[in-house]
């Protein structure tokens, strides 16, 4: 133990004695964890986001379609809907997106249909009137409003509609409510200038979630020009988008990871004519090879962990403290939740072990092999040079 | 009673690259005789393979064949684990070149050898502080050796090779970067280190040190074979 304790302080020493390679090698190993790690925890916190969203989602949407294209639903066709055994509420919604010039930001406008009654209120009530709304804290900040202040919106017919705002969101997920405005359902059909007795879609309860894709097939069945949307489906949408993009960004920043570990084995294999000797002089007064490596493990490994939990620390608050500002563009794309908004900080154990995993073992490993090839040889080759 | 002889080596040769096209036998079946507790010197030009077979004496190379006698057991054939310890408890190994690590201090550079070992700390200060005491050293502990004269360097080297009280100090060329006067007080410092009872091997082609009073046994060597025992 005492051993190990020396060997641990003489590999302190030896990098505080090459202070300068030794914080350049931690600094650029900072910036690939840090990267690594953004765009590990940003995509899994989108993805932490999606499902609380998809938890307050409906077991089934219904959806018309016209030519392939989403179009509005006629409202009897709930009634059709409801007489299918195993279903319970059935409800007409409405919503749609507004873009807002003055802010160039788009906003989604929604009922007050079954959704919203799950959204978390940070102020005040959902409204229950017309000329009532409450929106997203996004939203809120982005237009200088909040609970009894007022929200003015261009409607279909370009006339500027004023709104009484009655409460402000909060959720677990701020990416849930952050563009959201809520309206009471016949001022969301007037403000969009939907006909009469048509909703945007249609949600569906089913008692029995094992019996989903059956009621769906039976939904498809009755009303051919819909399309039935199941929670499911949806979740391995957003998955499979986030998926993809996180991917996509993986890819192109694994050439930059790639170049380090080369970089990193270049540095190590490329053992200095220094450090060969100074393994050979330790050979000679009587350090055992596996003396060397622990000495060299410890060495590696403290640069490792230094970069690694600077790293870590770099990408968790670029992700949950700096809005990702680097990487947002790319993952989160086009986006319906154009105002800022903050991810809910979340450090999934799994990522930390994965950054640790691709991190940490190949630049411990590309620091001890070489320096155990030279260890391995007599000290008098080594010190010979 | 102990044996007069402490290393003893059995025809022992060195063939550097064997098989390949530049291979060349430093050594040919070499059979000497180190006493103990006294002074042997290794004489002979460059390339007359003293340095080789003080490696293979020291324990820092195999030998290609024959035999390496240390207290009358042969190590030759050891596992590599076993030679490092004989090296760390039976040797002091002074360099042609020092080998010190340049930007350590010389109290670390001293206390190496101890790193790998359980001795507390507050033991090898001590043990550092009393080697270096005795090699008029003290007061320099922070200083790093690249800061430090020739001379000053080679007491560090000499603290280092003594920090595990070995039996036999080895030093390879110990004054070729010395002058006279430096060079007569390392030869005072291993007079003393063999009055201590330690057993000292010398590899020199400098005269001053062959011809020197103190040395006991002198072995010539010419192109790895012995020339003279005397």
């Amino acid at each position: 133990m005492i051993k190990h304790l020396k060997i641990i302080d003489y590999a302190l020493a030896s990098l505080f004695r090459r202070k300068y390679k030794s914080l350049a090698i931690i600094t650029a190993f900072t910036l690939v964890v840090a990267a690594l790690a953004s765009i590990l925890l940003f995509s899994s916190a989108l993805k932490t986001e999606a499902a609380h969203l998809l938890d307050s989602a409906p077991d089934l949407i219904v959806q018309r379609t016209t030519g392939g294209r989403h179009d509005l639903i006629p409202a009897e066709y709930t009634e059709k809907i409801k007489d299918i055994a195993g279903i319970g509420a059935v409800t007409g919604r409405y919503w749609g997106y507004y873009y807002d010039p003055l802010t160039g930001a788009n906003y989604t406008v929604q009922g007050t249909d079954g959704t919203a009654k799950n959204l978390e209120l940070l102020d005040g009530r959902l409204p229950a009137d017309r000329g009532e709304c409450a929106i997203g804290a996004g939203i809120a900040a982005i237009k200088k409003t909040g609970t009894s202040g007022e929200l003015i919106l261009v409607n279909s017919s370009n006339t500027g509609v004023l709104y009484e705002v009655v409460g402000v969101f909060r959720a677990a997920s701020s990416l849930l409510t952050n563009d959201l405005i809520i309206l009471a359902n016949e001022e969301v059909i007037d403000f969009f200038g939907y006909p009469p007795g048509k909703a945007t879609d249609v949600a569906v309860q089913v008692y029995n979630k094992n019996e989903l894709q059956t009621i769906a097939g039976k939904v498809k069945k009755l009303l051919p020009d819909t399309r039935p949307i199941t929670k499911s489906e949806l979740v391995r949408t957003y998955d499979m988008v986030f998926n993809w993009r996180s991917g996509l960004m993986l890819t192109v920043f694994s050439a930059a990871v790639i170049a380090f570990c080369i970089l990193a084995w270049d540095k190590a294999t490329g053992i200095s004519a220094d450090e060969k000797q100074e393994i050979g002089i330790l050979k000679a007064i009587g350090w055992d090879t596996a003396d060397v490596l622990a000495l060299k493990f410890w060495e590696g490994l403290i640069i490792a962990l230094t970069s690694f939990l600077l790293g870590t620390i770099a990408g968790f608050v670029h992700v949950f403290f700096l809005a990702a500002f680097l990487l947002a563009p790319v993952i989160k794309g086009w986006s319906v939740v154009f105002p800022e908004f903050h991810l809910t900080p979340h450090l999934d154990p799994y990522i930390v072990f994965t950054l640790g995993f691709l991190t940490v073992t190949p630049y411990v490993a590309s620091t001890i092999i070489p320096a155990w090839k030279t260890a391995i040889t007599d000290p008098e080759t080594v010190m010979r040079g | 009673m102990q044996e007069k002889t402490y290393i003893r080596t059995l025809n022992v040769r060195k063939v550097y690259n064997p098989g390949k096209p530049d291979e060349i036998t430093a050594l040919h079946d070499i059979s000497v005789a180190i006493d103990r507790g006294r002074m042997t010197v290794l004489k002979g030009p460059s390339g007359s393979g003293k340095t080789t077979l003080l490696s293979a004496i020291g324990c820092m190379s195999r030998p290609t064949a024959g035999s390496i006698l240390i207290d009358n057991r042969d190590v030759v054939k050891l596992p590599e684990r076993f030679l490092t310890d004989l090296r760390r408890k039976k040797f002091g190994f002074i360099f042609q070149q020092f080998h010190l690590i340049r930007n350590l201090s010389v109290l670390e550079n001293i206390l190496l050898p101890l790193y790998p070992t359980d001795m507390m700390p507050a033991e090898m200060k001590k043990r550092a502080t009393a080697v270096m005491t005795n090699l008029a050293m003290a007061g320099k502990e922070r200083l790093k050796v690249k800061n430090l004269s020739g001379g000053e360097q080679q007491r560090v080297a000499i603290g280092r090779a003594l920090i595990n009280d070995p039996a036999v100090i080895i030093a390879d060329e110990p004054t070729a970067h010395l002058d006279k006067k430096l060079a007569a007080e390392f030869m005072q410092i291993l007079a003393g280190l063999c009055e201590e009872g330690r057993t000292v091997v010398i590899a020199t082609h400098d005269p001053f040190i062959y011809e020197h009073g103190l040395v006991s046994k002198t072995i010539a060597m010419r192109d790895g074979r012995l020339e003279k025992e005397h």
